[in-house]
Order: structure tokens, then sequence, then C-alpha cells
């Protein structure tokens, strides 16, 4: 228990010195930040649009749309932000950049996940708690289950961009089916689970989690469901233990490189 | 008793092969060809506490891949290595608080921070008790005179500056032993010296065993007494450095630059005119047949000299003597 409280010290310590170095460029972390708000805000426009015309889509209405997006940008949001270099990995590996972490007695990937901060996401984060207060569940178990669902969604979020990332020990550089299969994710996360059936539905609560990271911690705010909320805890275990089984596996096939390196 | 030791390590990687050209492109996406390239071919040696080792040689000689298997990095594909009584691959984690390293091209510092903070970092990296992590942090900074810039974003340092940075970073822990990967590469004439002095002293203060790689065979001259040469992934040469500096490292080339015109018929006694300029001269000596003290000394005497440099011969070239001397190829070590 003490040594998982030193590393949760020392990943708050790489948080911090990581927005330090983010703050070097403030006008370029802000305008990041504020662009990736204007572009969520754009994005949910169409919804606006659609609910303009139609009174619910699968069970949702606006509020539970509200509710979606702003547990899944939150979550989004939360684990690029702090993780920024889970995004990052299959670059990383790629380019042989991971000799640093494997010189210091600390746990390889979380060092390496905590080690950058990824400024645009800021702006997602910024949007999930914007949305929420559009929801207008402002009671204190609500409140509690959302932020809870955002941090469980944010693990899912970075676990499952880590491990798309691990596919460069594997098959070479694989930055663009690192981006394919995040972004899958997020997508199929944004929509009522009720629009999908059969495998497609099965998928998105096992390979592709997108269940897990939106329409499930919907259900657990609004039901209060505490079974539901474990379900979710759950799958961000897998997900870990999933991530560090395949990262420890792909080590092995790491080549190292000789790009030059610089940490940012 | 040895604190690395390496029996026989081999490391080998594959690496796609393919013709130029679009053409080639498809037809690897087709049939992707791999060809197996050795790059470590049964390294064996070993390190005493405190030595300070030269393990040189030319571009893809195997250098950064062994240094990268003794600090973990890589697995080999066969042989063993212990380092201080580790096997770096399998304890790496145990290993790297008794180690330092430095990779020339690698830095450790955050490029956008002073490295105050990269040494904060790294205090708690390692875990470092406050009292004792500013205790040692003092003593780096003076060592390596480093106090003006540890305030300064990295990004703001001169190459020869950060690396001095580098080194006060992967000391603060007090290792026993410190792997410098191409510390010199791309620095200055002064900074190269500078930093030499520097770790010439943090081995004399704490009988530090370093593992020093490097293509630049001046490293080796001024800081190693023990030197070994390795191509092709082999071992080729493994003697004190005066040996290598006796039998190998005899030419210079020195280029001087006169405050006044060379005259046409400039000639220099026991060693040869390379090039001839305007208002200067590039000229090569064997240091067996005239000491380089004695040449500088004709060439001051001479004219006012602007500028002097001296240039060991280039590895490659060391390297093809090595081979072209029948007797020359060594394992043995003879103690000093």
């Amino acid at each position: 228990m003490q040594r998982v409280y030193a590393e949760v010290r020392f990943a708050g310590h790489l948080v911090r010195l990581s927005l330090a170095s983010n703050m070097e460029y403030r006008a370029s972390f802000i305008t990041q930040a504020v662009g990736m708000f204007i572009n969520n805000g754009i994005y949910f426009v169409f919804w606006l649009l659609f609910f303009d015309r139609f009174k619910e889509i699968r069970g949702y209405q606006i509020e539970q749309i509200f509710l979606l997006f702003a547990i899944v940008a939150l979550g989004y949001g939360l684990g690029h932000t702090f993780a920024g270099n889970a995004a990052r990995l299959a670059w990383l590996i790629a380019q042989g950049r991971l000799d640093y972490y494997l010189t210091l007695p600390r746990p390889v990937l979380p060092h390496l996940l905590f080690s950058y901060m990824e400024p645009s996401a800021a702006g997602d984060l910024t949007c999930g708690l914007v949305w929420y207060v559009f929801t207008g569940r402002f009671d204190a178990l609500s409140i509690l289950l959302f932020l809870v669902c955002s941090v469980l969604a944010a693990v899912i979020f970075m676990s499952f961009r880590a491990l798309s990332g691990c596919l460069s020990f594997f098959i070479g550089n694989a930055s663009r089916w690192s981006s394919f299969l995040s972004n899958t994710l997020l997508t199929f996360s944004l929509y009522p689970m009720g629009l999908f059936q059969g495998v497609i539905r099965l998928i998105l609560f096992t390979l592709v989690p997108a269940a897990f990271v939106g329409a499930v911690p919907v259900e657990v705010v609004e039901t209060h469901s505490l079974t539901l909320l474990g379900g979710i805890a759950g799958a961000a275990a897998v997900s870990v233990v999933v991530l560090v089984l395949v990262f420890r596996l792909g080590l092995r096939r790491y080549e190292s490189g000789s790009a030059l390196n610089v940490n940012i | 008793m040895p604190v690395v030791s390496l029996n026989n390590l081999h490391k080998t990687f594959a690496v796609k092969r393919k013709t130029p050209g679009l053409k080639g492109s498809l037809k690897a996406l087709v049939r992707a060809e791999y060809q197996t390239v050795e790059a470590v071919k049964g390294i064996s040696l070993e390190l005493d506490e405190g030595e300070l080792l030269a393990f040189i040689g030319p571009n893809g000689a195997g250098k950064s891949t062994t240094i990268k298997m003794l600090t973990g990095i890589l697995y080999p594909t066969g042989g063993e290595a212990q380092v201080l009584g580790y096997i770096p691959w399998q304890q790496r984690r145990q290993l790297s608080y008794h180690i330092g390293s430095i990779f020339g091209q690698k830095p450790q510092l955050w490029y956008h921070l002073p490295p105050g903070d990269t040494f904060d970092l790294f205090a708690h990296i390692y875990e470092l008790d406050r009292a004792a992590f500013e205790r040692r942090k003092a003593f780096l900074v003076e060592a390596l005179g480093i106090g003006d810039w540890l305030d300064t974003p990295v990004r703001k340092l001169s190459l020869g500056q950060r690396m001095r940075c580098e080194i006060a970073a992967s000391l603060l822990h007090s290792p026993r032993i410190l792997f410098l990967d191409e510390p010199t590469i791309g620095l200055d004439v002064v900074a190269k010296q500078q930093l030499r002095a520097a770790i010439q002293t943090l081995h004399d203060e704490d009988n530090l065993t370093i593992f020093l790689t490097s293509h630049d065979a001046g490293d080796v001259e001024s800081l190693c007494k023990r030197v070994i040469v390795i191509n092709h992934g082999q071992v080729i040469f493994d003697d004190r450095t005066s040996a290598l500096k006796r039998r190998f490292l005899r030419r210079k080339v020195i280029g001087v630059r006169f405050g006044q015109p060379v005259p046409d018929d400039f000639s220099v006694r026991e060693a040869t005119v390379l090039k001839r300029g305007t208002w200067g001269v590039k000229i090569e000596l064997d240091t067996h047949v005239r000491p380089v003290d004695d040449l500088i000394a004709a060439l001051m005497a001479y004219a006012p000299v602007v500028d002097l440099t001296v240039e060991d011969p280039p590895m490659e070239e060391i390297i093809r003597q090595i081979y072209l001397a029948d007797d020359a190829v060594t394992v043995e070590v003879v103690p000093d």
C-alpha cells in the first residue's frame, strides 16, 4: 500500500512538472485548450438541431445527451491531459524513445504515461464540466457519481489508447492504428447504446469498451446504481491489467533506436 | 571482483530490406524480406571497480547496443552479463539505483524547464532523502561548474552546458558505475575539454567506475587508462591506452593559420605538408619521429600564429591500422 501511495505521489509530481513545462508556452497552451472547447461546442450543435425536431432517440432526451457528452468529454479530457503520452505511445515505441524510462527505477508504464500533458485535452476536460451544468443534476450523489464515472472512463480511455499504441511493439509504427482505434472508441461512446444491437453491441461491451465510458456511466448517474458502477470499475481494472500485460510482453521486443530524443 | 562482466554477449536485429523506389516499396508490402544483422557478436570483457574504460569504435560498431544491454534497455540474443551482480535485463529496476547513464543523443533533462526542475524530479525518482539530495546537488554543481545555469531552461543552454547538467543529473543518486554513451558528440573543442576534465574530477572524487563509449579518439587519450576497440560487433583491441597511443595514435594532423602569408617554398623538418593556403598550412606528423610540442614551438617561432588545431586520425583509420598490424589484435589486458 505504501508503494502504491509513493507511485501516486510520483505521478502527481510528474503532472505538476508537465504542467510547468506547458506553462512555459502559456499562450499556446490556452489557445489549444480554447480551440478544442470551441470545436466540441460546434460538434454539439448537431444534437441541438436534432432535438429541435425530435423529442428523443432510443430513450435519450437532450438532458441524457448532455450527460453523455459531459462524462465522455471529462473522461477523455482527464485521460489525455494527465496521461498525455498514451496518445503518443505508438510513436514513442516506434522511434525507440523508451530508453530514458527504462534506465530509471520507476515502473516504466506510469512514468511514461504521466510524463506528458496534452494541452488540447484540457479543452475537452473543461467542456465536460460545462456540459454537466446543462444536465441540471445538482444533488451531491449525482455529482459524486458523475465525477467517479468520469475518472473510471478516463482510465479506460487512457488504457485503450496506450494498449493500441503497444501495437508498435509488434507491427512497427502503429501511430495511425492507435489513432483510428481511439477514435472508434470515442465515436461509439458518444451515441446512446440502444442504437446498437447484436455483435456490434457485444463488441462495444468488450473489445472496444465504448459502453463503459458513455452509456453505462449515464445510467449510473441517472439510477444511482452501484452495481453498474462496479461494472465500470471492473472494466477499468481489466483495461489496466491487459495494458500492463501487453506492455510487458512488448517491452521484450523493444529495439530502442538512434533518433534524437527530447523530454518536453 | 569485477563490477561488470560480459561473457559471449550477442545481439541480433531483424532489419527489413527493400530495394529503393516505389517498386521496391510495393514489393516489400507484398512480401517483406528481413535480414538478420548481428550488432554484437560474442563480446566478453570484465571491468573492475574504479576503472575508467573507453569502449570505442566507428559508427555502427555495436557500442551503443552493448551499453543498452548493460543498462537493461535491450534484451540480448545470447550470452551472459552481470553488472554489480545483477542481470541487467532481468533486474533492471534494482540495478538502476546503482548505475547512472548518459546517452549523448537522448537527453534526460526536460527541454523546456531549468535543470534544477529535472534534478528535483530525479530526487523523487530515486526517493532521495531531501538533505542528502541537497548536499549531493551542491557537490555536483560545484564540481561541474553549473551553478549559473540551474534556473535557465534547458533549451537555452549550449550543448556543452547541457551535457554537464546531464552528468550532474545522472550522478545525483551516487551511482557506482556511470555509463556514458558518446558524451562529447557534437561538442566543440573547448566544451569537449571542459567535459573531459569534469568527468575526470568526478571519477577521482567518487572512485566512480566509468564505461565510456565514443568514436572520438581524443576522449580516450585524455581520460582512460584502458581501451577496448570494437568493430562489426567484435572486440578487436583490448589493452592499455598507452599501447593504443604508442602503436595507432601516432599520426597527428596540425592545422595552423599564420598572421602573415605563407611562402610557396614553405616546408617543415620531419613532417609532411598536406595542404598549403595563402595564410595557413595543414601538416601531418608522426609523433614518434618528432614530438607535437616541438613542431608547435617551431611553428610559433616561424611566424605569429592566429589559430592552431591538433587532430587525431579518424576512428576508421585507427581501426584500419589495427587490422593491418598482424599482432595488434589482442584481448589480453596488461595491468598498469
